[in-house]
């Protein structure tokens, strides 16, 4: 069977594709799947970084799609995680040394070779965005609960959706306390907007700023709330889909989770 | 030498329909070609529009009128053709029977009916009304010729009556627009005020007015079904 390619987009820059690509990523192959994650933000790499593999780059997405190596060459396999691989971006050139028919012709093999092909696009609906949609079976389109990144993620779901790729929603660093008195839109303000499906709620959690900083997948600390709302993302991208979404509480998660699907909360 | 005089056949828009005055001294062949040359500029527009053909006094006034009408008719599938109201004044009643007899099946529109959500970024431009089932998003950008009319939340830009047509509504069940124009008129920052019911903005004394839908139906007042 042929492995999906999953584009992770935004439209806005700094809402959390790399966080969520990576730790998406990660999550699918400690499920078990084979899953390659490919930095398409040239010029501005740092899934590496986020990922702890920088200084293993050889090669990188550019040189495999202009033929200078061949994709095998280029993407390093994680020693954490088995099965998890990355192919970098490459940090000197711009957008614009790739075609989208160059990226077509990489993302038929890399199907081949693999179960999950995740795509951390850059900001910008430009010819970053072109390069990193044109091969995508799916679309995970993250936003932040506020006005500026919701207008941008509705932007980019409407050329989606023209491309008839039908995305999902993840709305990413919500602060529960914030919803609660007010000072943030809810989960449900956001959706009211945009009206796509959810694939999850991610809080903002101070244990990603770390996990950037040391390199360490997110999903492998077992404390941190953003990592366990990825897992759950990434099982219901994974066969699971109707598996519930826990909504970021100021309590935390269990009690939350039952009584709202128990429909018990008043 | 020939006199430089009126042209045989001038054509002017009023209201929903057009008011053509001509010269009956002129052949019937050369009126029709004129006609021909006008109405074949306005394309659809002629379509089930109202005409009112204006030969003045003349004798025979209205057998020509009658020959007009007919070939406006099927030509370009015109509506009512009549004569000014001042100088024949066929009751209003007896028009509006023939428009219900004509039955409605008929009627072919230039209203733009969409449904589904307008999403950022997206432009959606109708020569005349445009009737959206569904949400308009912020910075979504709707423009009509004439009413627009939002089954749903309006939230972003909206322009009716463009150009220039200050009759032109903008109704939401929703109304929470980032900025209305209508005509020349432009106001912003008309939301926050619903408090659940239906608005629409319409243009009072020269400044956008936004008001309860159903406490003051703008087509309320339109005693039969019309046209648009
Ligand atoms: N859930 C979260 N909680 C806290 N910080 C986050 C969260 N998601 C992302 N961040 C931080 O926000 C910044 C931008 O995230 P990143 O994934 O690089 O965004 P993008 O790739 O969309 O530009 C990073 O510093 C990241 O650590
Ligand atoms: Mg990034």
């Amino acid at each position: 069977m042929e492995g999906r390619i999953i584009v992770v987009t935004s439209g806005k820059g700094g809402v959390g594709k790399t966080t969520a690509t990576a730790s998406i990523g990660a999550a699918l192959a400690l499920e078990g799947k084979r899953v390659a994650v490919i930095d398409m933000d040239i010029g501005l790499r740092n899934l590496d970084v986020v990922l702890g593999l920088e200084n293993r780059i050889v090669f990188n997405i550019v040189d495999v799609v202009n033929g200078r190596c061949n994709l095998r060459q280029a993407a390093i396999r994680d020693r954490r995680i088995e099965n998890l691989f990355l192919v970098p971006a490459s940090q000197s050139d711009n957008k614009d040394v790739l075609t989208t028919a160059g990226v077509d012709r990489v993302a038929k093999q890399l199907r081949k070779e693999f179960d999950y092909v995740i795509m951390d696009s850059p900001a910008g609906i430009e010819r970053g965005f072109e390069n990193s949609v044109t091969a995508a079976d799916e679309a995970i389109v993250v936003c932040t609960p506020d006005v500026s990144s919701i207008r941008d993620a509705d932007r980019v779901i409407g050329l989606l959706y023209s491309r008839s790729i039908t995305p999902k929603l993840v709305v990413n660093r919500i602060v529960p306390e914030m919803v609660e008195r007010g000072d943030m839109l809810s989960h449900e303000d956001v959706l009211e907007v945009l009206s796509i499906d959810l694939a999850g709620l991610v809080p903002m959690d101070e244990q990603v700023v770390i996990a950037t900083n040391t390199g360490m997948p997110l999903v492998l600390q077992n404390d941190s709330k953003a990592g366990q709302a990825f897992r759950r993302i990434a099982r219901r991208l994974n066969g699971e889909p109707d598996l519930p979404v826990v909504v970021p509480s100021v309590k935390g998660g269990m009690w939350n989770r039952f009584t709202q699907k128990l429909g018990l909360k008043q | 030498m020939i006199l430089e005089d009126a042209p045989p056949v001038k054509l002017k828009g009023v209201g929903d329909g057009f008011w053509v005055t001509l010269d009956p001294s002129r052949s019937e062949e050369l009126l029709k070609n004129e006609i021909t040359k006008l109405f074949e500029r306005l394309k659809h527009l002629a379509i089930n529009a109202r005409v009112v053909i204006d030969v003045g006094d003349a004798p025979g006034g209205d057998d020509l009128v009658n020959a007009l009408g007919g070939f406006l008719k099927k030509q370009f599938d015109v509506g009512v053709v009549t004569r000014p109201p001042e100088k024949r004044v066929i009751p209003v009643e007896r028009i509006r029977q023939r428009d219900l007899s004509r039955g409605w099946t008929q009627h072919r529109s230039d209203v733009l009916m969409l449904r589904g959500r307008v999403r950022s970024g997206q432009n959606i431009e109708a020569k005349k009304h445009l009737i959206i089932t569904g949400d308009v998003n912020p910075g979504a950008q709707i423009i009509a010729g004439g009413d627009v009319l939002v089954m749903g939340r309006l939230l972003g830009q909206v322009h009716a009556g463009r150009p220039g047509n200050d009759e032109s509504i903008v109704l939401a069940l929703d109304f929470r627009p980032t900025q209305v124009k209508i005509g020349e008129h432009v106001a912003a920052g008309l939301g926050d005020t619903t408090n659940g019911q239906v608005e629409f903005a319409s243009v009072v004394n020269g400044a956008i007015l936004v008001q309860d839908y159903l406490k003051s139906n703008p087509f309320g007042r339109i005693p039969w079904p019309e046209v648009i």
